[in-house]
């Protein structure tokens, strides 16, 4: 059956509860924001195809429960996780200090190769911002990803977080397709090169 | 569908004067979605309706395989006709237009003399209304089966189906109805075709168009090799350099090995030459080439425009000799030229001046044969925008003697001549080329010459000139320019032809195609967002208050169905668990479906028994659980569910009772924990647990004459009483029938985490259940405090037996009743026990009888003694 897509990736966001995870998601597949707060129990998804550089991705983006008591239940549904998106609250320091925790279940649950993007959501009210863009960058740069100041409810680089991570996945998925090109044909020529050092000893 | 029988099934639908004339199985067309219903004319009296019926089976088998859709009654509102898809000749379903109260049906039938029947059976239907011109109230007997075709239907779902699917064809916005989405019929494994028919419907918003000038040559070489010849006054005569040239030859080789093995060095010299003699002015590549025997295509193209020719693919079509060799036939490439599809065929149809209806036919056979397999699905002939045939079509002039038709043709009056072609005559009476257009014919008879010369044929068959070689066309916007032999190329008997065209083909502005797919990518994700499986709960937290041993405790959760699609939900296992829940709640169901705005209620039940209380008691387990409720296909919703457990002395081990001097309930459940893991134990702890000998010294006092005892069953209700009593604590004496009290004695024992006899001593004393002496032995292995109390229940159990001619009671009853409780199985293999056979668990249960049995008949005096 032809697909009307070129590649289908699972995302995953995770961060702590009331960060706006479901937010996120709503107003990336949905363009919709509810102002009332309604906390995830469980975990939903939605998808969006976007077209990323003229290559049509569809997406499967898993908002999970932020609850601390949900951890071990949500931690199932990092496999085969393309992408993870860490979301924390630029006005709440506790939920930046997660990050670090959050991290933690990506490496522990999540397969090898796995995208990461840190969000830093509720961008939207200057006087509320407790967790500093340059210390949230140090923080993205030590731990080697991407950092997003977002706000679903202004819709303010949703899209751009979500388009930059959708480019990372495809980006390694196709240098792992290389690599794996590559391989083939050292074997390829392995196999050559014993060929004729056998025909030498004869 | 016209068999008697058949007819009967439709038939048992209606009830007696409601006969059905006529039925018949037709697609209902909803955009491009096609799917089968029956469709029945229904007489009354002197009226008629058309019923438009879903049937589970086609041919349907039973009543039952049959539903009433939709009536739509023959009178003043009532309009029928038919079509055929105009654009497409070759298609002959028949397309039975309904029009009634405003709303349009259509149904693709095929032709055939029940379609006919059904037809004429309507207008004459119709006819019959327009002499009567029947009141309403005629028409009462198809209110009521419409009142019964929405009582039939209970659900919702159904209803809508029932209600009105006439009006979903006009007001879908989206072509895929929602409903076949919803019931499954067009899955999102559909998208796809629906973007291409979305997009295809848009494509005037992102498209512009853009002329390319395409030159058309056909030359019949008679088998002449191209030798040191040049063919720039045919292929490069214009001003112009052409974008797209597409040349045709046909007799490229007349060699038997050419015919035979379809292989000749011919192709690739002319097609050399034709390289070498391309417009000078521009610079060329070869598209694509193609050659069944002695005709060959090849395409050129300015190499600008390669990049927006795709799916280029060729075909070719034998229909020589057997109807299938390649000596005659056509040769065609397809390909796209940006969003324009466009197919040429070049041809070289059957010979001799008699045979034009074998050359129609052989245009019929191309047509219909041409299949190109890049496309999914693979393309026609006719599915494409643009069509150019060229080629040796052989038509000829047959009703004018040569000698006129030459003199004619000398004196330039080419008019007389052209009205006696073959081609042109055929074509005016459609027999061949319908839909085709060909541009006025101004040059001379291109057939047939003495090779070298510009002389008619000399030879002794003394050939009529004809215009054999001609180029035609078929779609839009194509403007022809030019039409042109070229009789300076004398190696044929043949004269080249060229035709020039302006050809506007549509070139994507891929700003505007983005934006459009994206606008369109969004409507479907949003539509398929929308027909996720949707479900809302009434909580997500379930609590229980206050949970005692063995008293069920069940709270309903509501699922509501609030999505657009039928959801199945299941509760599922998390992590490593075994279930999908712990062992002490029930859930019912666990599994379902829900239609759209239906619910159900599920009971969880809570019930604390004599499997999952010692593990409570001993801190293993909590009053805790996460459920996880998943939908199929969509999302999962997370269940907690909580209660406070009050502990009871039932599913605590023997061991942690004999430290209990207090009732239970007064022990901090810290305390109990601490017992059950033999932390901090007393002193002096009783011999046997105080509970045991409450309940022992009770039956004693009061049972020990009772007839049954052991043997009826006791109320739940004072078993409770006697769990409070005993956990509790009680000035007032126990509750309950001794009936009851010797049944929660019994419960007593098994509800304990292991058996009296443990599990690491089950094997050994079945195995030395026929021993009196080796049974003893395992006794006297057990820890101290289980010996006591083994011994103590034995020792009553004696006692009982004492007031035999009272109590009724029999060693042999006691002891496979007790066996069973001091040598329980364990749980694993209690799990097994499906597996085990009923022979091999009767033998078991034989020994444990076999077992309690000897401590019931000998003296234990000295055994306690000890």
């Amino acid at each position: 059956m032809a697909r009307d897509y070129d590649h289908l990736f699972k995302l995953l966001i995770i961060g702590d509860s009331g960060v706006g995870k479901s937010s996120l998601l709503l107003r990336f597949a949905d363009n919709t924001f509810n102002g009332n707060y309604i906390t995830t129990i469980g975990v939903d998804f939605k998808i969006r195809t976007v077209d990323v550089d003229g290559e049509r991705v569809k997406l499967q983006i898993w908002d999970t429960a932020g609850q601390e008591r949900f951890r071990t239940i949500t931690s199932t549904y990092y496999r085969g996780t393309h992408g993870v998106i860490v979301v924390y609250d630029v006005t709440s320091g506790d939920s930046f200090a997660n990050v670090k925790r959050w991290l933690h279940e990506i490496e522990h649950n999540c397969d090898v190769v796995v995208n990461r993007i840190l969000v830093g959501n509720k961008n939207d009210s200057p006087n509320q911002k407790v967790v500093l863009t340059e210390d949230a960058q140090r923080f993205a740069n030590q731990m080697g990803i991407k950092l997003f100041e977002t706000s679903a409810k202004d819709n303010t680089n949703v899209e751009e977080m979500f388009t930059a991570i959708t480019r990372e996945v495809l980006r390694t998925k196709k240098e792992s397709k290389e690599r794996q090109a590559i391989k083939t044909n050292e074997t390829v020529n392995l196999r050559k090169s014993t060929k004729q050092h056998r025909k030498k000893c004869c | 569908m016209s068999t008697p029988e058949q007819l009967a099934i439709v038939q048992s639908k209606f009830t007696t004067g409601e006969i059905v004339v006529i039925a018949m199985e037709a697609m209902l067309v909803q955009d491009w979605l096609k799917t089968t219903r029956l469709i029945a004319l229904v007489n009354k009296g002197s009226t008629n309706a058309l019923v438009i019926l879903l049937t589970s089976r086609t041919p349907p088998q039973v009543y039952s395989d049959l539903t009433i859709e939709k009536i739509l009654p023959i009178d003043q509102d009532f309009q029928c006709d038919i079509g055929t898809d105009e654009e497409q000749k070759d298609v002959t379903d028949v397309y039975l237009n309904v029009t009634c109260r405003k709303s349009r049906t259509i149904f693709e039938m095929r032709p055939g003399i029940t379609t006919t029947n059904l037809v004429s059976a309507i207008f004459q239907a119709i006819e019959v209304y327009q002499k009567n011109k029947n009141p309403t109230t005629d028409f009462l007997w198809i209110q009521k089966l419409t009142g019964s075709v929405r009582n039939l239907d209970s659900t919702n779902d159904r209803l809508l189906s029932a209600a009105d699917p006439v009006i979903e064809l006009e007001s879908s916005d989206l072509v895929v109805s929602r409903r076949n989405i919803a019931t499954g019929k067009s899955p999102i494994g559909t998208r796809e075709s629906v973007v291409r028919y979305q997009m295809a419907c848009k494509e005037d918003d992102y498209t512009y168009t853009k002329t390319l000038r395409i030159f058309i040559g056909t030359w019949n070489v008679n088998g002449q090799p191209p030798n040191a010849i040049t063919l720039e006054q045919w292929l490069s005569s214009d001003e112009v350099p052409p974008d797209l040239y597409a040349i045709g030859f046909q007799e490229l080789d007349l060699s038997k090995e050419a015919f035979l093995f379809n292989d000749t060095p011919r192709e690739d010299e002319w097609r050399q030459v034709v390289a070498k003699s391309l417009h000078h002015k521009a610079e060329y590549e070869q598209v694509a080439l193609v050659r069944l025997v002695g005709m060959m295509l090849i395409i050129f193209s300015q190499s600008s425009h390669l990049p927006h020719i795709k799916n280029i693919c060729i075909d070719t079509v034998g229909t020589g000799i057997m109807g299938k060799m390649g000596n005659k036939g056509g040769v065609a490439v397809s390909c796209c030229i940006h969003n324009t599809s466009v197919c040429f065929v070049n041809a070289h149809l059957a010979a001799h001046c008699e045979e034009y209806e074998r050359r129609n036919q052989d245009y019929a056979d191309i047509c219909a044969r041409l299949n190109f397999q890049t496309y999914v699905p693979p393309k026609g002939f006719k599915d494409h925008d643009q069509i150019y045939w060229l080629g040796d079509l052989n038509y000829r002039i047959t009703e004018m003697d040569a000698q006129t038709a030459k003199q004619l043709i000398a004196d330039g009056n080419l008019a007389p001549v052209l009205a006696l072609d073959q081609l042109e005559q055929q074509r005016r009476l459609s027999r061949v080329f319908v839909g085709f257009r060909e541009a006025e014919i101004k040059f001379k008879p291109t057939y047939k010459y003495d090779p070298g010369t510009d002389n008619w044929d000399s030879s002794e068959k003394g050939r009529a000139p004809a215009w054999c070689d001609r180029v035609l066309w078929k779609g839009e916007p194509i403007a022809s320019l030019t039409y042109q032999s070229h009789p300076e190329l004398k190696i044929s008997d043949h004269k080249p032809v060229s035709a020039t065209f302006d050809s506007k083909v549509r070139v994507i502005d891929v700003t505007k195609y983005r934006k459009i797919h994206e606008e369109l990518m969004k409507k479907l994700d949003k539509l398929e967002n929308e027909f996720l499986p949707q479900v809302t709960v009434d909580t997500t937290e379930i609590i229980y208050e206050t949970l005692r041993f063995d008293e069920p405790c069940a709270k309903e959760l509501i699922v509501a169905n609030t999505g657009q699609v039928p959801v199945k939900f299941e509760f599922i296992k998390k992590l490593d668990d075994t279930s999908y829940c712990k062992e002490w709640l029930s859930i019912t169901p666990y599994t379902d479906f829900i239609e759209p705005g239906q619910k159900c209620d599920i009971k969880l039940e809570v019930c604390v028994d004599k499997r999952s209380a010692w593990k409570l008691n001993s801190g293993e387990d909590k009053l805790y659980d996460i459920l996880v409720l998943h939908l199929v296909n969509g999302k999962d919703i997370f269940i907690t569910v909580t209660g406070t457990y009050e502990r009871s002395c039932f599913g605590c081990s023997i061991e942690a009772l004999v430290h209990i001097p207090v009732p239970i309930r007064e022990v901090p459940i810290g305390r109990i924990m601490e017992l059950e893991n033999n932390k901090n134990t007393s002193q002096d702890p009783y011999y046997v647990p105080k509970e045991i000998w409450l309940l022992v010294d009770r039956l004693y006092r009061h049972g020990i004459k009772t007839p049954g005892l052991f043997e009826t069953q006791g109320l739940h209700s004072e078993i409770l009483a006697i769990r409070d009593w005993l956990d509790n604590g009680s000035q007032d004496p126990m509750p309950g029938s001794v009936h009851s009290v010797a049944e929660a004695l019994l419960l007593l024992l098994d509800s304990t985490a292991e058996p009296l006899v443990p599990y690491n001593l089950h094997r050994i004393g079945l195995s030395a259940a026929t021993n009196y002496l080796q049974c003893k032995q395992v006794i006297m292995q057990l820890p101290e405090i289980r010996r006591t109390v083994f011994l103590y229940i034995c020792a009553f159990l004696q006692e009982l037996l004492t007031h035999t001619q009272d109590n009724g009671l029999d060693a042999k009853t006691l002891a496979s009743l007790f066996g069973s409780f001091f040598l329980r199985d364990s749980p694993r293999s209690r799990d097994d026990r499906n597996q085990r056979s009923k022979s091999t668990q009767a033998i078991c249960d034989r020994k444990k009888a076999a077992f309690v049995y000897h401590f019931l008949i000998n003296d234990q005096s000295d055994f306690v003694g000890r």
